[in-house]
C-alpha cells in the first residue's frame, strides 16, 4: 500500500516546553481526517486533534497542510499526495490561535472578535410582530442577499489564512464581516443597530482588509468575506463615513475611471492623502527613472460610449456607494485638454501608429503640437 | 500568432516602457500583441466597493473587445486578471446577468459571447509558448544569479480563477530556471500578501507586508525578488522606498528578466531604472 510521511505539530503545554513535530507514515487513502484517525486508532492514541461530523458540517477539523489551510474531512490524502509530489506533509494547527494541545487550538480569541461586530438581530419593531406566535416572514429575494453567508459554520479556516489578521491584531477576522453584514442586509433588522454595526466594523478593521482572496478561497462553504467587506465599506460610505483614505480612494475610481477609462496614480496621493507635491515628485522619480510621465492618461478610444454604459449602471444601482462628482470630472476634463492642446485621441494615434516607442512621446508631441 | 494584449494601469502612461519591454519579448517568442486600445481600466477590484454590476459591465466590456477582433486575450497584471476571470466566471455561471450586460453593451455595438479565453502571462508562458520555447530564446542565461519567485495572491486565488496550483505552484520557478537562474525558491512568503492594495486603504499594513517579504529574501540569500505582476512589482520597489528602513532588496518584474536574458540592454529591460538597484 502506498504510505506518505505525516509529521505532525505536537504540543502539550503541561508536558513540553516547546513545540516539536513528529513523523507518522500513514495510508495515501481516504481524507486527511481518516489518516489522523488511523494514527490516533494504530500508532499514538496520544495525538490530539478536533473532529467530529466527519462530512463537513461541524468545521471542527480544520488544520494546515505544508502552511495552507485545508478542512480535514474534506481534504482527499491522495490529492494531497499528489499535489506535493510524495514529499512529508507538515500538519499544524490553525494560524492565529493560541494551540490547546498539538491540532487543537483556542477559538474563544476570534469568537470574542467576532461578538463586537453584532451579530446578530436587532428586531425592528415595524417589521418583526411583537407576538411570538405570529410568523415572521423573510421572502426568498431577500434570503438571495445571504443564503451564502449562513452557512458559515465557524472552521477558523478564513481567520487562519487571513492576511489582515496577520498584520493587524485588532483585525476582527473575514468571518466575522460576513456574519456583520449578513445581518447588515437582514430586513427585520433596525436601522439604529445597522448604524453601530458599520461604527464597530470600521473600528475592527473593516479598511484593513487586503483584498488578497484568501478567505474565499479556503472557506468550505462558499461563503466569501473579501465580497462581503467591499459590501460593508459600499454601507459605511452611504452611511456618510467618507474621510476614510479607503472612502477617498473609491472617490477617484469612480470619477477618474468615468472621466478617461483610467485611474491616475499620479493624482491618487493628493486625492486621498492630500500629498499635493505627490504629483511632481512622483514626475521627477518617473523622469530619473527614464519614463516620462503622462500626467493625464490617455482617454481611451469610444470613451463617450463607455461613459453612457458606465452612466446607464450607475442610475440604475440602488445600492451604489457615491455618486460620480460631476465637478470633478469637468476639472478632469480640462487638465486633459489643457496638457494635451487639441483632441488627444487622434494625436496619439497618429504618433502612435509612426513609433511603438513610448520614451519621448510626450515631447514628441509636444513639439508636433507647438507647444512647450 | 496573435493574442489580444489588455494594457490595465501598467503598460501605458508612466509605465508605458513596460509595454515596450513587453512587446519585445513576445516578438522574440514570435507572438504578436495586439493592442486592445478601446478597453478601460478593470476599476482594480475597487470599484466593486461602488457597485459590483459596475465591475462586470467593465470587464466584460474589456473582453467583448478582444473578442470582437476574434482573438484570446492576455491580462499582464495579477489583480486585472483576477477581476477580468471573477466577472467571466460570474457571466457564464449566469445566463441571467450575462443577458443584462449584454443588453448594455449592445449600445456599443458590443457583445460579450464567452469565447475568448483569457491568459495571465504565467499561462500563457506556459501553456502557449513552452518552457521550451522561452529556453531556445535565451542569449545571456542568468547563471548565478539567485532569484526568489514571488507568485502574489490575485493568480493564486481564488481556486476557481488560478492560473497554477494553489498550494504548490510551480510555473515561475520553470520560467526562471529555463532563463538560466538559480532559483531559490524555500521560503516563506511566496503568496504573502504585497499590500499594494492596502497602500490607500491602510498604508502600515502595506509596510508591514513588505517588510515581512523583503526581508524572508534576505534570510535565504536571494540576489532579486522575480514576480510576475506588475503590482507587486511597484509595491517591492517604489513602495521599499518609502520604507523607514528599506531592507534594500532588488526586485523585477518578470518580463524584464526574460528581456535581459534574450539579450536585451539593462535600458531596454527596464532594469535599469528601479530605486532599488538591481544587481545584474
Ligand atoms: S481578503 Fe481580506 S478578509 Fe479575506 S483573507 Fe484577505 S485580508 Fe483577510
Ligand atoms: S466563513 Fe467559511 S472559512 Fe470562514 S469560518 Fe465560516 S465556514 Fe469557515
Ligand atoms: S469533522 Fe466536522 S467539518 Fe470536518
Amino acid at each position: 500500500m502506498e504510505t506518505v510521511t505525516l509529521k505532525i505539530f505536537r504540543y502539550d503545554p503541561d508536558k513540553d516546553n516547546v513545540p516539536y513535530y513528529k513523523d507518522y507514515e500513514v495510508p495515501v487513502e481516504g481524507t486527511l481526517l481518516n489518516a489522523l484517525l488511523y494514527i490516533k486508532d494504530n500508532l499514538d492514541p496520544t495525538l490530539s486533534f478536533r473532529a467530529f461530523c466527519r462530512s463537513e458540517v461541524c468545521g471542527s477539523c480544520a488544520v494546515r497542510v505544508n502552511g495552507k489551510t485545508k478542512l480535514a474531512c474534506k481534504t482527499p490524502m491522495r490529492e494531497l499526495y499528489e499535489i506535493w509530489k510524495g514529499k512529508p506533509l507538515k500538519v499544524e494547527p490553525l494560524n492565529h490561535m493560541k494551540v490547546i494541545k498539538d491540532l487543537v487550538t483556542d477559538i474563544d480569541e476570534p469568537v470574542e472578535k467576532m461578538k463586537t461586530l453584532m451579530p446578530w438581530l436587532v428586531p425592528d419593531p415595524s417589521v418583526v410582530p411583537s407576538d411570538p406566535m405570529h410568523e415572521s416572514i423573510i421572502y426568498p429575494e431577500e434570503m438571495e442577499l445571504y443564503k451564502d453567508q449562513i452557512h458559515c459554520m465557524l472552521c477558523f479556516s478564513c481567520y487562519s489564512a487571513c492576511e489582515a489578521v496577520e498584520d493587524n491584531e485588532r483585525y476582527r477576522g473575514p468571518f466575522a464581516f460576513s456574519r456583520a453584514y449578513r445581518f447588515q442586509v437582514d430586513r427585520r433588522d433596525i436601522e439604529t443597530a445597522k448604524d453601530r454595526r458599520i461604527r464597530y466594523a470600521i473600528s475592527g478593521g473593516l479598511w484593513s482588509c487586503v483584498q488578497c482572496q484568501k478567505c474565499l478561497h479556503v472557506c468550505p462553504k462558499g461563503v466569501k468575506p473579501a465580497e462581503d467587506i467591499q459590501n460593508l465599506r459600499r454601507r459605511s460610505i452611504r452611511k456618510g463615513f467618507t474621510d476614510k483614505p479607503g472612502a477617498k480612494k473609491l472617490k477617484h475610481y469612480v470619477d477618474w475611471i468615468y472621466a478617461t477609462g483610467q485611474i491616475n496614480r499620479l493624482y491618487l496621493p493628493a486625492e486621498v492623502y492630500g500629498d499635493s507635491e505627490a504629483v511632481e515628485v512622483l514626475k521627477s522619480a518617473y523622469k530619473s527613472m527614464g519614463a516620462e510621465v503622462w500626467e493625464v492618461p490617455k482617454p481611451v478610444k469610444g470613451l463617450l460610449k463607455f461613459r453612457d454604459t458606465y452612466l446607464e449602471v450607475l442610475s440604475k444601482s440602488e445600492e451604489k456607494a457615491m455618486n460620480i462628482d460631476f465637478s470633478h470630472v469637468r476639472e478632469i476634463d480640462r487638465l486633459v485638454s489643457d496638457f494635451f492642446k487639441a483632441d488627444v485621441c487622434t494625436i496619439l494615434d497618429r504618433a502612435l501608429s509612426k513609433s511603438y516607442e513610448s520614451k519621448g512621446l510626450v515631447d514628441r508631441l509636444k513639439s508636433l503640437l507647438g507647444g512647450n | 500568432m496573435k493574442i489580444g494584449f489588455y494594457q490595465g494601469c501598467c503598460f501605458q502612461g508612466q509605465d508605458a516602457h513596460m509595454f515596450d519591454t513587453m512587446r519585445k519579448v513576445f516578438e522574440k517568442l514570435g507572438v504578436e500583441l495586439e493592442l486592445l486600445e478601446e478597453t478601460t481600466c478593470c476599476g482594480g477590484n475597487t470599484i466593486e466597493e461602488e457597485e459590483r454590476e459596475l465591475s462586470y459591465a467593465i470587464n466584460l466590456r474589456n473582453i467583448a473587445l478582444s473578442e470582437a477582433k476574434g482573438l484570446d486575450m492576455l491580462i499582464s497584471c495579477n489583480t486585472c486578471y483576477m477581476v477580468i476571470a471573477k466577472a467571466k466566471l460570474a457571466a457564464d455561471k449566469n445566463k441571467k446577468l450575462k443577458e443584462k450586460m449584454n443588453r448594455l453593451l449592445k449600445a456599443e455595438g458590443l457583445e460579450y459571447k464567452g469565447s475568448a479565453k483569457i491568459y495571465h502571462l504565467l499561462d500563457f508562458l506556459r501553456d502557449v509558448v513552452g518552457y521550451e520555447k522561452i529556453r531556445e530564446a535565451v542569449v545571456n542565461p542568468l547563471t548565478g544569479v539567485k532569484v526568489v519567485p514571488y507568485y502574489g495572491c490575485h493568480v493564486l486565488y481564488p481556486k476557481e480563477i488560478a492560473v497554477d496550483n494553489s498550494d504548490n505552484p510551480s510555473s515561475l520557478e520553470e520560467i526562471l530556471k529555463a532563463l538560466g537562474a538559480e532559483v531559490v525558491s524555500d521560503y516563506e512568503c511566496k503568496d504573502v500578501c504585497c499590500g499594494y492594495h492596502s497602500f490607500y486603504t491602510d498604508k502600515n499594513m502595506t509596510l508591514r507586508k513588505l517588510d515581512r517579504i523583503l526581508n524572508s529574501v534576505k534570510e535565504v540569500s536571494g540576489d532579486i525578488i522575480a514576480t510576475p505582476c506588475p503590482l507587486c512589482f511597484k509595491a517591492f520597489d517604489i513602495y521599499q522606498a518609502k520604507m523607514e528602513s528599506p531592507p534594500n532588496v532588488p526586485s523585477a518584474f518578470l518580463t524584464e528578466l526574460m528581456a535581459y536574458a534574450f539579450g536585451l540592454s539593462r535600458e531596454e529591460s527596464g532594469l535599469k531604472y528601479h530605486l532599488i538597484k538591481v544587481p545584474v
